[in-house]
């Protein structure tokens, strides 16, 4: 009798010790600042089951009931705790009131367990040996715990599951105790109801984990998503306020078509206006087909070969009705052709040689995409250029990612080209910059062609000026063997966040 | 910063995934050790059918022959023959490949040559590898280059750093310190013919040298366990420290590397193959080599080639099997597994992304090698994993016993459960997984080696019967074997020099043959 009493405090510890773990942990991963994190919930889940115990002197009759009722709602309030933070953290701006609401509650229900459990114990046992035992499993639980939710928990289950495990083993002690004391006990019969209903619901919460975890994603876009879709290569995400939409790759914002004109028009009219003779144009990623669009503006392009990985997000931007508004049908005129494909081995293995080529692609936020950018990749860019061709390089913020961008004009360099560095102010995303590379000298077009929103001829020069904050820094060349653009990028950005 | 947070989330909230075991397909791959145990319980072979008349015969077409043979063909020699036992020579250079990419089934990468290593340098400027003073960025390894899971999470780097006290980054500190030491001794050179001198520290194990300059961190401990499993299959405590040092003292890159490629060192293997393929005889291998006269008689299936030189590139453990002649070889070879999974999805992953080279802290194997790491593409979802272990714990004798008697399911429950620490959801990802044993893969450098008269022996061996295998050197490294190749084939042609026969091919490669 006695053994699998004690197994039933170890079982509570346990629970006790992975709330208070996952709260941390997911303020942590949220918030960042561990320490800070991790701290303060320890202090005030301490501090909670002190309260809790101090409230237990009033708890004088029923003992066995109320430390059942107070299982399940540990059990419940606990359990469902993952799940609560994320969509709080997700939905609402309270997260840290609702945070530290939890950990409180938690704290205060499981002070109060241990004190009754003992009081409900002390006539089977002597004080000294219920004392030295209670506390022991109560350790020894939290010992198992603390072991478990890194090793196992948090790796397989996951957070929004591992609260609600234990949320259902907490229902499960208190449906437990109803038979183990139930000569203590009155009225059986409504408590255990009870407890199948908390294990039910604990139950129906772990069935429905993925879908928690769908809900909070959505909710990480602050506009109403109007298409979601994961391809093989990517997650494709649109979102709608007002008269803004906004595509989201992977999370990462790439327009928002209030102002993508500023970005496109920048992109493409500096340089495909400086090469009044281009007439093949190559297009690598940009398969919204708004950078062809203002190719397009040239009657003299003959052909813009576009590439893009995703055959997904090309036939999305080709037949969606208001995409194919906001790109001027580009990617089914005549003149394009779209291919699918991975850029760097297409290059690898084309021949075909372009006037003018336009490199968009996504920052360089991981090694993959990094291969993209490193002397390797423009050295072959520039065999596919002809003599006096250009290519335009989509090279992220030099006014937030400093670094990254002069490492990319110092890589194009590296790579055997002329630079010509220019920046534009884009209010979704902030200055943005871009490198125009070819063999030849290049000198800013007088005109541009007609209809454009943003740029006048007389606005280009001025591109290529660059103010104080965002001029060039030392930076190393990207190589595919010493990728120093990952981890410049990654740093870069880390400094905005903080 | 919503990225992360999107895949923090998903990572956190979708856990369990269910989990059925799928089937795997594969087995082992012929690793020709049938054959070799026909020469050591010296078996009888098929009566010869033909005798044919070459200066020079080969024995053996790994990295060593194929070198050889470079060199043979480069001075404009082409009267000799390559013999290789397997259908696809290689050695431990050979590779593989499949719907998905070229993997290797041994040796795969070679550390970026320092000037000195100019052998190296030539050998890789013919393979337009090294062009103008300028290494092919494509054959350098890509960033990242390694990686260790350690205390559940993947670290940049295969030097353990998490959790890493001040005390062991002083000792990783103080290791390197006295490693640059060694280096300006000038001793611990590739080729290390080059530079080596009798040294007290031949006389002592790896790991008594560590006790004795009081290196106590269990991580640095790790890690030079970890390098000497990986270059000669050894413990420290079964390496002479003189090797072990020479690992760390011998290289001094000036570029981030190694060079590598899909199928590791298979790609130079296949390089040389398209340049020699016409000296080379696969599938045939040479169970006698007698003495008559001057000259030499091999045999080889139903030919006898009758040879004034011939260069013994295969493991010079084999040579006293074969031939009556040849000095006794008692080296010791380490026993080493490979095996390549191919998997048709890739695992969920933890912390650092996956690199080329990934390493488990304190698993009894070595890791994987990712053969797809070199690939332009920047989406890849399939790939195949080259799975390495030394088995170095306990006798190579016993540990050669285990390697035959167990079957494949013992072999592949042993891989899966390796890799599952780090991938828990692997087999779900592997579809196919094929084995290679290697009962002999390669020589160990033990206390004494450098020093050792067998060895001392066969490096010094003039005449007409050269050794060549990377063994000479006492561990089997591709610098190490392109050099003893060369050298062989030198030799050789000098011998041939001094009998005048070098003017009867300078006759027959002016008139064009």
């Amino acid at each position: 009798m006695p053994i699998v009493l004690f197994v039933s405090v170890a079982l509570i510890a346990a629970c006790g010790l992975i709330y208070e773990l996952v709260a941390g942990t997911l303020a942590s991963y949220l918030l960042g600042d561990s320490v800070f994190q991790f701290s303060t919930v320890i202090g005030s889940y301490l501090f909670a089951m002190g309260v809790g115990s101090y409230l237990s002197r009033f708890i004088t009759r029923g003992l066995v009931a109320r430390f059942v009722s107070i299982e399940l709602m540990v059990g419940l309030v606990g359990g469902f705790s993952s799940a609560a933070l994320f969509l709080a953290f997700a939905y609402t701006q309270g997260f840290r009131l609702i945070l530290y609401a939890i950990v409180v509650a938690i704290g205060v229900l499981v002070g109060l367990e241990i004190p009754l459990l003992m009081r409900i114990l002390k006539n089977r046992l002597e004080f000294r040996e219920l004392v030295a035992h209670v506390l022991t499993f109560d350790y020894l639980g939290s010992l198992a715990a603390s072991l478990l939710f890194p090793i196992l928990l948090v790796p397989k289950l996951g957070m929004v599951r591992s609260a609600l495990l234990f949320g259902i083993i907490n229902a499960g002690v208190a449906l437990w105790s109803t038979y183990l004391f139930k000569d203590q006990l009155g009225a059986r019969g409504f408590l255990r109801i009870s407890c199948a209903a908390v294990l039910v619901m604990l139950g129906a919460g772990m069935a429905g984990a993925e879908r928690i975890s769908q809900a909070a994603d959505a909710n990480l876009y602050a506009d109403e998503v109007i298409f979601a879709r994961d391809t093989r290569y990517q997650r494709i995400v649109l979102t709608k306020w007002k008269d803004d939409v906004r595509l989201f790759l992977s999370s990462h914002l790439q327009f928002s078509s209030r102002d993508e004109y500023r970005y496109h028009e920048a992109l493409v009219h500096p340089g495909l206006a400086a090469l009044p003779g281009a007439r093949r144009v190559l297009v690598l990623g940009g398969g919204d087909g708004l950078a062809v669009r203002e190719i397009l503006k040239y009657p003299d392009v003959e052909s813009v070969t576009l590439v893009d990985l995703d055959p997904e997000m090309t036939k999305l931007f080709s037949t969606h009705p208001y995409l194919a508004t906001l790109n001027a049908h580009s990617l089914t005129n005549t003149r394009v052709h779209v291919i699918n494909a991975d850029a760097f081995p297409w290059l690898q293995q084309n021949t075909d040689s372009f006037d003018f080529a336009v490199v968009d692609f996504p920052d360089p936020t991981n090694y993959s995409l990094g291969k993209l950018y490193t002397t390797a990749f423009y050295r072959l860019l520039a065999k596919h250029l002809s003599a006096q061709g250009l290519a335009v390089v989509q090279s992220t913020s030099p006014l937030f990612a400093r670094q990254s961008y002069w490492c990319i004009v110092e890589t194009l360099k590296q790579a055997g080209l002329k630079t010509y560095p220019y920046h534009v102010y884009v209010p979704s995303f902030g200055e943005w910059g871009f490198v125009l590379a070819g063999m030849s000298p290049y000198e800013p077009p007088l005109r541009l062609p007609p209809g454009l929103r943003y740029l006048a001829a007389s606005d280009v020069l001025p591109l290529f000026q660059f103010p104080h904050d965002m001029l060039p820094v030392d930076a190393e060349p990207n190589r595919l063997n010493d990728q120093v653009l990952v981890r410049y990028y990654e740093h870069d950005w880390r400094e905005i966040e903080h | 910063m919503s990225s992360t947070r999107r895949q923090f989330l998903s990572a956190a909230l979708v856990g369990l995934t269910p989990k059925t075991d799928r089937p795997i397909a594969g087995g082992f791959i012929d690793d020709g050790h049938l054959m070799g145990h026909k020469l050591r319980d010296r078996a009888s072979f098929a009566p010869r059918k033909q005798t044919v008349k070459v200066p020079i015969v080969i024995v053996g077409g790994g990295i060593a022959g194929l070198s050889a043979a470079w060199r043979l063909h480069k001075r404009g020699f082409f009267d000799f023959v390559l013999l290789e036992m397997q259908e696809l020579a290689g050695g431990n250079a050979r590779w593989g490949e499949n719907e998905i990419s070229p993997y290797p089934w041994a040796a795969h990468y070679v550390p970026v040559p320092g000037k000195k290593a100019t052998l190296v340098r030539e050998l890789f400027e013919d393979l337009s590898v090294l062009r103008d003073g300028a290494w092919e960025e494509r054959y350098l390894c890509f960033s990242p280059q390694e990686r260790l899971y350690l205390h559940g999470r993947w670290q940049e780097g295969i030097e353990p750093l998490t959790e890493a006290t001040t005390r062991d980054r002083e000792e990783f500190a103080r290791f390197a310190a006295r490693m640059n030491e060694f280096r300006a001794t000038g001793q611990f050179t590739i080729p290390m013919e080059l530079g080596a001198k009798p040294s007290a520290l031949d006389s002592l194990s790896m790991d008594d040298w560590l006790k004795h300059e009081r290196f106590t961190s269990p991580y640095l401990s790790w890690y030079i366990n970890y390098a000497c499993r990986d270059d000669y299959g050894a413990l420290a405590r079964d390496t002479s420290a003189w090797a072990g040092i020479h690992y760390f003292a011998s290289r001094e890159p000036d570029e981030k590397g190694p060079l590598t490629w899909p199928e590791g060192n298979g790609w130079i293997a296949r390089r040389l193959l398209e340049k020699l393929s016409r000296y080379v005889r696969t599938g045939n291998m040479v169970h006698r080599i007698l003495r008559e006269g001057r000259k030499l008689r091999v045999s080889s299936g139903q030919t006898d080639y009758i040879a004034d030189c011939v260069i013994f590139a295969a493991p010079s453990f084999l040579a006293p099997y074969v031939c009556e002649d040849a000095p006794p070889v008692r080296f010791i070879y380490s026993p080493w597994l490979t095996a390549n999974l191919t998997l048709d999805r890739l695992p969920a992953e933890h912390g650092f992304e996956m690199a080329w080279d990934n390493v488990i802290y304190d698993s009894p194997a070595l890791g994987y090698v990712v053969a797809t790491h070199q690939s332009l593409r920047t989406h890849i979802d399939r790939s195949v994993w080259t799975f390495y272990w030394s088995l170095a714990d306990g006798s190579p004798s016993d540990n050669r016993r285990l390697l035959l008697e167990k079957d494949w399911n013992y072999w592949r429950e042993a891989i899966l459960r390796d890799l599952e620490r780090a991938h828990p959801d692997i087999r779900q990802c592997v579809s196919r997984l094929d084995i290679l044993r290697l009962g002999h893969a390669m020589a160990r450098p033990v206390a004494g080696f450098l020093g050792a008269p067998d060895r001392v022996r066969l490096a010094k061996t003039s005449g007409n019967l050269l050794f060549a295998n990377s063994d000479v050197s006492g561990f089997s490294i591709f610098e190490e074997a392109q050099y003893r190749g060369v050298k062989a084939a030198e030799r050789a042609l000098d011998g041939l020099d001094s009998r005048e026969r070098w003017r009867r091919t300078n006759v027959l490669a002016a008139t064009g043959r």
